[in-house]
């Protein structure tokens, strides 16, 4: 307070520089100092942090899927690329208890028509076109898949001219051409009688191919760019499965500008499927995953949001904790692997994604959503799973996916459903498909949730 | 007008009251409390009361009867400190602007209105832990990291009033505690044994703070030599409440009554001497962990003021002071105890019958801080910035 008698207030004044340029001083240093890094005193004690509770859950088959359904027939083995030869393969008992005849399996393929010219280095040293080019020799080369390949030792191969009129994406065992509104049957289940036109024997110790040589009336006929070039090839030595990578049809010719070398000239197909019988029946009461058309699981989940019964979880946590997406560390689908008929068992890896069902009403014809694959990187069922027999288990990641259900919508804000379809990374990838127990058998799929938690301070 | 606008401005780009303690006290309550005092009070070892010529105190509301004019001040502390905790050692930095004042005389009532937005208590501290946990069957390392970020503030209006021909002051001021607390917990597995699929798991729990609180001050000059003056506040309790996503159920605590007590003597035109005290006795306080509250109640300190530089219209104070601090919260079970030697230099730029129009203080103060096993150092400096209409 101002001493008594002095005036209360001052006798008004400029305005001071001094103090706006202090002022400005101020704030930019206010400013600074208050953008400058902070360094929060840190110490490693107990005391200091709250208590962390993490802890495992097998949740039971029932306490998270609602139903589950197995479908089939998505994608065309057309589509898988390359083929399968089969005979008499893996005739056994399938999941179902019934008995299947071994695998017949055909590699279908159409050539193109020859080319009109070559290009050829004349001795000069100048590329020039031959036009005038006749080819006299050839032969089918088939390279072959040695990992997927199912073979104890040399394979007696044979093909055959498909003499019927058929189609490359849609034919079968049974129809040379199987759209919606056109069904035609082969005249002999198998691609038709056809004429034989080549045989070889693929060693599997000597390599991964092999050339079944054409008569070379045959070559010449097929020069006629009217001819059928469609070939069907298969095995006669019983008990294996061939996967077939590609065929191509390896043409000889000698050149007019260059007598003294001999050309081979590889003539691709211009299409190709596989066809195979018997086809697998649907699974009664197990899972499956794969084959071409390929099989797909729909699971209906229900993922419960407060967990109580869990022993380990109880005597940690007062039950019944309530789950959140952000404890759920870790979820995995836990399968166990049931014997499947050995005609499709695994003899490589099948690659499994799991893929969110958008709208559940219009399955089997449902769009997906996203393949979880960058997120949860997918997994591969190893066929040692089957071996020496089934019955081990084997972990699908679908952390994200049991997220998304606890948390409503995904990471981004996006609706979810609560349906979800386990399914090969592509489809087809394989003839062969993974097979696992269902509900009712005594190893249904587990939850396997590594949860964690905070508790007081 | 234009300079308290351009004040105003440059009070706004500064961040709202954003203080940090630093300090490990106090973690399992409410914190380490913040002594809201401008750069003056600080260089002079003065707690907040009985500084003639103080022009905003969070303890006492008539400190700002002497406004003459629309004042508008704000205080800004870096600070640097490290710790000893049994074997661990640390350090720490931050920025803090524990004191920001706005007074608006009203000539015709003889009083001035006042609004000060000043730290109470603050949280900011880091603790972190690795273990090994049985998970499955397996025993897995985890990391666990727990940061405690935010604190409370106390918004108050006042009313400061001139009475008995200018040497007798009174004030009253209500006040709401505010603020929020920002807890993350993280912890992390070790992928070598767990699977590199694994998820660290995060979690953030924020809670705000509500409460509030009633002071009444009076100041007095007896003798145009010495200054005196006097306050009490009277809490309600501080709630803290989880916000929306935060589980947890509310928590609500005690406030102890504050008394507090200061004084000035001049002893000479250019140098007077100052001390003060206050009383504040939270060993009965509720809500808080047992153990948690200190038994200590007095916090207390002096200091002087010397005007190395005397003008007409301008000075330049140099400053020294001591304070003794009683944190309210322990760190483990030994009374927490902070004593501090300060010094100031300030820059009375535009100065009307020793009432200060405009001036720029600043503090540097060095600091201790113990309750056993803790330890903690800190130099920290005030620069406060004050502007009045002309």
């Amino acid at each position: 307070m101002p001493a008594p008698g002095k005036p209360d207030m001052p006798a008004p004044a400029a305005p001071s520089a001094p103090l706006v340029v202090s002022g400005l001083a101020f704030a930019a240093s206010a400013f600074l100092l208050a953008t400058c890094q902070v360094e929060l005193p840190t110490a490693a004690r107990e005391e200091l942090v709250k208590s962390g509770v993490a802890v495992e859950v097998l949740v039971p088959f029932a306490d998270f899927v609602a139903s589950a359904s197995v479908f089939g027939g998505y994608g065309r083995a057309s589509g898988l690329g390359g083929g399968f030869i089969a005979h008499e393969f893996g005739s056994d008992v399938d999941e179902n208890g019934a008995e299947v005849p071994g695998l017949e399996a055909a590699t279908l393929v159409r050539f193109g028509r020859y080319p009109s010219s070559v290009s050829v280095v004349d001795t000069a040293g100048t590329n020039r076109l031959d036009t005038a080019i006749t080819f006299h020799a050839g032969g089918v080369l088939v390279r072959l898949d040695t990992v997927s390949s199912v073979a104890a030792g040399p394979v007696d191969l044979v093909a055959h001219l498909v003499t019927e009129e058929w189609d490359p994406v849609s034919a079968g065992w049974d129809y040379a051409v199987d759209t919606v509104d056109n069904r035609v049957a082969w005249s002999t289940p198998g691609g038709g009688p056809g004429d034989e036109i080549a045989v070889g024997v693929w060693d599997p110790a000597a390599g991964d191919s092999v050339e079944l040589m054409l008569d070379s009336a045959l070559v010449v006929a097929w020069a006629d760019s009217t001819a059928i070039r469609d070939v069907r090839i298969t095995a006669t030595t019983p008990g294996v499965r061939l996967r077939v990578s590609s065929v191509v049809v390896q043409l000889q010719t000698i050149p007019s500008i260059r007598p003294d070398t001999l050309l081979r000239i590889g003539l691709g197909a211009t299409g190709a499927t596989f066809i195979y019988d018997p086809l697998p029946s649907p699974p009664l009461g197990a899972l499956r995953v794969g084959g071409a058309p390929s099989w797909r699981t729909v699971l209906n989940l229900d993922i419960p949001r407060s967990l109580s019964g869990y022993p380990d979880l109880c005597r940690q946590l007062d039950c019944p904790v309530d789950l959140r997406a952000d404890h759920v560390s870790y979820a995995g689908l836990q399968l166990t692997t049931a014997p499947a008929a050995a005609a499709f068992a695994l003899s490589d890896s099948l690659a499994l994604d799991v893929r969110m069902v958008t709208a559940p009403r219009f399955l089997p014809k449902s769009p997906l959503g996203p393949s979880s694959l960058a997120v949860t990187g997918g997994a591969a069922v190893a066929p040692e799973l089957y071996r020496p027999e089934a019955g081990q288990v084997f972990e699908l990641p679908i952390t994200e996916h049991i997220r998304d259900q606890l948390r409503g919508e995904t990471a981004f804000g996006d609706p979810v459903s609560s349906t979800l379809a386990l399914m090969t990374v592509f489809e087809p990838l394989s003839i062969e498909y993974a097979s696992f127990a269902g509900r009712n058998s005594a190893t249904p799929p587990m939850l396997r949730l590594i949860l964690n938690f905070s508790r007081g301070n | 007008m234009r300079p308290l606008l351009i004040a105003a401005a440059l009070l706004s780009i500064v961040p709202p009251a954003r203080s940090a303690a630093q300090s490990f006290l106090g973690f399992r309550a409410l914190g380490a409390p913040v002594l809201a005092s401008d750069g003056r009070a600080v260089g002079t070892g003065n707690i907040g009361i009985g500084l003639r010529g103080l022009e905003f105190s969070v303890l006492d509301p008539s400190a700002s009867a002497r406004l003459t004019l629309p004042t508008v001040s704000a205080s800004m502390q870096p600070t640097w400190g490290s710790f000893e905790l049994e074997d661990e050692t640390g350090s720490s930095n931050t920025t803090r602007f524990p004191l920001i004042g706005i007074g608006f005389p009203l000539p015709e009532a003889r009083g001035v209105a006042t609004f000060t937005l000043a730290g109470f208590m603050e949280q900011r501290w880091t603790g972190e832990r690795s273990e090994l946990i049985d998970l499955a069957g397996e025993q897995v390392l985890v990391e666990d990291r727990f940061e405690t970020s935010g604190g409370t503030s106390v918004a108050r209006l006042g009313w400061a009033q001139r009475v008995f021909r200018q040497r007798l002051a009174v004030g009253v001021s209500v006040g709401a505690y505010v603020g929020r607390l920002e807890q993350s917990f993280d912890r992390t597995l070790d992928s070598l044994s767990i699977g590199d699929r694994i998820r660290p798991f995060s979690e953030l729990s924020e809670w705000r703070y509500s409460g509030y609180t009633l002071a009444a001050g009076i100041s007095a000059d007896p003798h145009d030599l010495i200054h005196l003056a006097a306050a009490v506040e009277w809490s309600g309790d501080i709630t803290e409440t989880p916000r929306p996503g935060t589980e947890g159920a509310a928590n609500t605590y005690s406030v102890p009554l504050r008394l507090s007590g200061g004084g000035t003597v001049q002893l000479t035109p250019r140098f007077q001497l100052n001390g003060s005290i206050a009383w504040q006795d939270w060993s009965g306080a509720t809500g808080f962990p047992d153990g948690a509250v200190s038994h200590l109640k007095f916090t207390y300190g002096a200091g002087l003021e010397w005007r190395a530089i005397q003008q007409e219209t301008r000075s330049v104070p140099i400053r020294f002071g001591y304070r003794r601090v009683v944190p309210p919260f322990r760190y483990h079970r030994y009374d927490p105890i902070e004593t501090v030697w300060s010094a100031g230099l300030g820059f009375n730029i535009v100065e009307f019958a020793a009432i200060r129009l405009g001036w720029i203080d600043l503090a540097a103060e060095y600091g201790t801080r113990d309750s056993h096993p803790l330890s903690e150092r800190f130099w920290r400096g005030t620069v406060s910035l004050g502007i009045s209409r002309f």
